[in-house]
């Protein structure tokens, strides 16, 4: 066994965040301190009654000052119990909140694109369960390894004056405590992080069992994976019971400490009392704090499971928090930030290129004009850059070379908000949040008055969807949008984008998961959108696009072909192509 | 289940799923115990040993103190050797009621899906089930072993001070009665309307962390992320505000049992005092008596948690329960019957609704697809595609008319053995966070290598296999290789190639998929269609037309010809 443990990254990290609540923490441990000092002080007036009684004859009538004084430390220590556990809440309340703000600032600062190609649910639980499991950590475990070390301190401060032998007993046992729980607890400490882990992997394989449910009736596989599930819990018990019995060892050291120490002072106690080597009251008072004296440590034991959930949220949390964001959202607001003319919007990508992580470049010196007041439709194999050309217009991540220019102007130059709301956005799917159709769609302009309201949803044509609804614009949408159906969370969108009123309209494929008959009613309401806008369409539907559109062609992060849809149809190029392998489709 | 499970059915519910178990957890239970009272009498015997000795010592007759220091050896004894078997029984114990109740739950909730687990979906909802079986885990160890602990602790200590001070005795009862049962039930009741607002706060904070995560861009673009991230804040203010107050009572339950042990001590010092000086009692019995009655409330310290925890674990097996109980949505025909033999599918005049008061989503229709014949399905979303593919698998029950399988009436046949006769590739295949050979081999698994491999090249899915590190073996799913919807979808393909049925259903098979991926997903589908009776569903014909015989539309709930030009097969035929 190794001298030293190294520390982990997420103990380093979970020691990080106690510096703002370091005051709350240590004001928390001098209360637990009195508390300590109050015991001893009560454990000194039961021995001094009970040796006045025994051994002096002396009855209620002498002794009743001890007894309200035993009732008013008894108060005492309830009120200082309290007043320890407020403080420590308070830390980690504040913690896990800081946490939770930084969370969300680090989202915003990575942006869309990288919350799109992050498993949600992971990172919902970590932002929410994760934070939540520091809470513990910093009111309850945290005080009690500062109160492990310090209560026994204390205890023998007080014992050392009245018994010097049984003092010297508690001494040479308690350091032996923490040498044979590092020796035991080293190998009990992995071994049951390792259980823990063994037990959220189980957890996950029933909850992946259950998502695939319809599958595996489907493919007659239920019984198999049942039988599956009990073996692989079947052996996981076989697995943890062999690991426990080792682990459960630091425990059995401290209790034969604890107790066999105990049985020691009482022994030795009484023997020198026959002896008349002590008197019976430093002797009952010794022998009532000894068990207080190991007390702490072994709560600290059934505690360690706090220290577990936290550091398994540590790691996840210091990943989010601590990495290097792959791409950076230009947020950078500029002092002589350009508002570009509200009027009329002309961009330009200029031998813009993009990639995520180091990897394949998405958009590659991808070259691309729109005069103001024009339309582009851009095609092209799925995969091929569309998206993420309409994402870098929109500021959620920075070229890696090259400029987009508004009016002339390169963007990365602008105030990245006050441009933002030059444009309007009907994605592949919107997202409905949670909250009412009126929030949803408030979230586009929050001061929009009634009559732009209406006016953006009969535009979208959500009206009647709206008449079907039991409140009305204020019913709750309930989870991701229930109640709403796929077109009908592409009207929102709409009605957003009407509702936003800006120069420049970006379409990302909005109809491509609808059918046709939706998508039809949908894009007749875009088409009035449309009017007077500079709009790029990303368009999926090839065979619907007029003869006189204007069509960019792109490959591999690329134009690779630009003009009017009817002159490219007829050219046999690789717009011609597209929509030979669209029509075979 | 109509009427809510009172709290009692559900406590003899969790005790009846761990009946099977009933030796192990006693037997932590009574070693619990013996450890316990081990404790609390090593105190006791002490305090009586150090006051007799200190009495000997002060010039009284001599005593035998071999059989107190011995007694005081034993119950160290017992109290370390007893607290680790203990630990290592109850976890055993645990353990094994654990394996039991999801095998349980999974048994229960297999032919609930997906009619019956629609709810299921949400994430949200999901992680709460797994919450919730992860309380029940803990209830045994956390709640059970305590409580029983306690109750008979408290009764042997009684019972000890009865025969030496009655009134302590009864003042004890009282007291512990209070520490025991009524402080913390008290707590409890103040706790559970803070417990809920906070139940609910991190409901809001999950709703508001997935709307951050998949509403980002929305977030952004609007400019919304400075009052996204406000709403945030004050959902956590929320949530601890009620959280605060919770751990406040739970401190108050904590701290509450200290005091009442200090009070009973004084209590134990009023009634001991005047028995001492009429000679009723000696000086050592005082002392035993006096630490016996602060050592006993050991036993009840645990108990404010155990309750704390009991709500909650109520709550959890109220929502399993009610879940596991949800009746079916298909059961199985007592006295079944197999499918025919020929594989001729007829649908006559089907009907088919969600519930009695919902429309009809299917309302006659009629279907005869003779074995090796092809169909597409055309309609719009929601006019009951899917539907018609659960009636087919019989994971949905239809209401009307009739479906036959080789002239045999599905209904009398059991689930299984329909399914058998069906391969289905879902609109959104489920892959299981498996390697990717379980994943194929999912239908049949005892699938050779060389049909797995003939299958991967009919789905054409070698490209992608030989993109991944470890072939076959690489780990897909959750937490494996990232893979696109149209691998997914092939994926799929090649799962119901291996399972070799005689009808293949293909649910939107080239939905959201761009033109070139569709292509040759249909050389992966005009292969596996080979023999098969296929019915393909659409909502967008596209070049699909050329893989079937006859297109057909589905509009209000009916089937209808749409005439078209002979489809390519027929061409070629």
């Amino acid at each position: 066994m190794s001298a030293s443990r190294p520390r982990s990254a997420a103990d380093t990290w979970l020691r990080a965040q106690r510096a703002p609540v370091k005051r709350l923490l240590s004001r928390g441990l001098m209360l637990g301190a009195a508390q300590a000092l109050a015991m001893c002080g009560a454990a000194w007036m039961v021995a001094h009654v009970l040796s006045s009684a025994i051994f002096r004859h002396a009855g209620l009538g002498s002794l009743w000052p001890y007894l309200v004084a035993l009732l008013v430390l008894a108060g005492m220590r309830l009120v200082l119990t309290l007043a320890q556990r407020r403080l420590t809440f308070e830390a980690g309340a504040q913690v896990s909140a800081n946490v939770r703000e930084r969370a969300e600032h680090e989202l915003a600062r990575r942006g869309p694109l990288w919350a799109k190609r992050q498993s949600s649910g992971e990172l919902i639980t970590r932002v929410v369960d994760g934070v939540e499991a520091l809470v513990p950590y910093y009111a309850r475990y945290l005080p009690q390894v500062g109160f492990a070390g310090m209560v026994p301190a204390i205890i023998l401060i007080c014992v050392l004056p009245a018994d010097p032998w049984s003092s010297l007993i508690l001494f040479l046992t308690a350091p032996l405590i923490p040498l044979f729980m590092v020796l035991a607890g080293w190998a009990a400490q992995s071994a049951s992080e390792q259980r823990w882990l063994r037990l959220k992997r189980l957890g996950a394989r029933f909850m992946d069992a259950l998502s695939g449910l319809t599958t595996l009736r489907l493919c007659r596989a239920a019984a198999r994976e049942q039988a599956a599930l009990e073996a692989a819990g079947e052996a996981y018990r076989r697995d943890t019971m062999a690991v426990l019995r080792v682990a459960f060892l630091s425990g059995l050291v401290l209790e034969f400490f604890a107790t066999v120490s105990i049985a020691v002072v009482a022994v030795l106690i009484g023997f020198r009392l026959m002896w008349g080597d002590l008197d019976f009251q430093s002797g009952l008072f010794v022998l009532l704090l000894a068990p207080e004296f190991f007390l702490p440590l072994r709560s600290m034991g059934a505690q360690r499971h706090q220290r577990m959930d936290a550091a398994a949220a540590a790691e996840d949390l210091a990943k989010l928090l601590g990495e290097q964001a792959p791409t950076k959202a230009s947020t950078t607001v500029l002092a002589s930030s350009a508002t570009p003319d509200r009027a009329s919007v002309a961009v330009a990508f200029e031998r813009v290129s993009f990639a995520y992580d180091e990897g394949v470049p998405v958009l590659d010196e991808l070259q691309l004009e729109v005069a103001a007041g024009r339309c582009l439709t851009l095609v092209g194999a799925s995969g091929c850059g569309k998206s993420t050309a309409l994402a870098l217009l929109m500021g959620f991540a920075a070229p890696v070379a090259g400029e987009i220019r508004i009016n002339g102007k390169p963007l990365h130059e602008m105030d990245v908000d006050s441009w933002r709301q030059q444009v309007a956005w009907v994605p592949q799917r919107a997202h409905v949040f949670h909250g009412s159709l009126r929030d949803n769609l408030l979230l586009a302009r929050a001061d929009a008055d009634e009559q732009s309201l209406t006016a953006a949803v009969q535009a979208a044509g959500l009206s009647t969807v709206i008449a079907r609804l039991p409140r009305g614009l204020d019913t709750p949408l309930g989870e991701h949008g229930r109640g709403l159906s796929g077109g009908e969370v592409q009207r929102l969108a709409l009605a957003r984008a009407w509702l936003r009123d800006a120069p420049l309209l970006l379409l990302d494929e909005p109809t491509q998961h609808l059918d046709s008959a939706t998508a039809a009613q949908i894009d007749d309401a875009l088409h009035r959108l449309m009017r007077g806008r500079t709009v790029i369409r990303v368009a999926h539907r090839l065979h619907a696009i007029a003869d006189t559109d204007i069509v960019a062609v792109m490959a591999h992060g690329r134009i690779i072909e630009r003009g009017a849809a009817g002159v490219l149809r007829a050219r046999g190029g690789a717009f011609a192509d597209l929509l030979a392998s669209d029509l075979a489709a | 289940m109509n009427r809510p499970m009172t709290d009692r059915e559900l406590l003899l519910r969790l005790g009846a799923l761990a009946r099977r178990h009933w030796r192990w957890l006693a037997g932590g239970t009574a070693l619990a115990l013996l450890s316990t009272l081990s404790g609390i009498g090593l105190l006791a015997v002490s305090g009586h040993f150090i006051a007799a000795m200190a009495l000997v010592g002060a010039g009284g007759a001599a005593i035998n103190y071999y059989t107190p220091a011995a007694l005081i050896r034993l119950f160290a004894i017992l109290r370390t050797g007893g607290r680790y078997v203990e630990r290592l029984v109850t976890h055993e114990a645990t353990l094994r009621v654990l394996a039991d109740l999801r095998s349980w739950l999974f048994a229960r909730l297999v032919p609930l899906a997906p009619a019956r687990l629609g709810a299921l979906r949400s994430a949200e909802l999901f992680s709460r089930l797994r919450g919730d079986v992860d309380a029940l885990e803990h209830a045994y160890l956390a709640l059970l072993v305590p409580m029983a602990v306690a109750a008979i602790t408290t009764l042997v200590v009684l019972v000890v001070v009865a025969l030496y001070l009655p009134s302590l005795a009864l003042l004890l009862a009282v007291v512990l009665a209070v520490a025991g049962l009524a402080l913390p039930r008290w707590a409890l009741r103040r706790g559970r309307a803070q417990g809920q607002v906070q139940g609910e706060a991190l409901e809001t904070l999950r709703a508001l962390a997935a709307d951050g995560v998949h509403g980002r861009a929305e977030l952004a673009l609007y400019g919304a992320e400075t009052a996204h991230a406000a709403r945030l804040a004050q959902a956590t203010a929320r949530q601890q505000a009620a959280q605060r107050r919770l751990d406040r009572l739970q401190a108050l339950g904590g701290a509450g049992v200290t005091t009442l042990a200090q009070c009973t001590l004084v209590g134990a010092l009023v009634l001991g005092l005047p028995a001492l000086a009429r000679g009723a009692i000696s000086g050592p019995e005082l002392t035993m008596l006096v630490l016996l009655a602060q050592a006993v409330f050991e036993a009840v310290a645990p108990l404010p948690d155990a309750w704390s925890q009991l709500g909650a674990t109520l709550a959890s097996a109220r929502r399993v329960f009610t879940l596991a109980d949800t009746a079916p949505a298909m059961v199985d025909p007592a006295e079944p019957q197999s499918p025919g033999q020929d594989s001729h599918l007829r649908i006559e005049r089907l009907g088919l609704r969600y519930d009695e008061q919902a429309p009809w989503v299917l309302d006659g229709l009629d279907l005869d697809l003779p074995a090796g014949r092809r169909v597409a399905i055309l309609g719009r979303s929601g006019s009951g595609k899917s539907s018609l593919v659960n009636a087919l698998t019989r994971l949905y029950p239809y209401q009307r008319g009739q479906i036959s399988l080789g002239g045999v009436p599905l209904a009398r046949c059991t689930g299984d053995a329909v399914r058998e006769r069906f391969a289905v590739v879902d609109q959104q295949p489920y892959l299981f966070d498996a390697s990717l050979r379980d994943n194929l081999c999912l239908a049949r698994p005892d699938a050779s290598d060389a049909e797995i491999e003939q299958a991967i090249e009919q789905a054409q899915l070698k490209p992608m296999i030989a993109r991944l590190p470890r072939g076959l073996d690489s780990w897909v799913g959750e937490n494996g290789a990232r893979v696109s919807g149209g691998e997914a979808r092939r994926i799929a393909i090649a799962r119901a190639l291996l399972a070799d049925a005689p009808i293949l259903i293909l649910d939107e098979p080239t939905e959201g998929l761009d033109a070139l991926t569709a292509a040759s997903l249909y050389k992966a589908l005009a292969r596996a269609m080979e023999g098969r009776s296929v019915i393909l569903i659409t909502h967008r014909l596209g070049g699909l037309s050329t893989l079937v015989d006859q297109v057909l539309r589905l509009d209000e709930g009916r089937l209808t010809p749409v005439p078209m030009q002979a489809t390519a097969r027929q061409q070629r035929a």
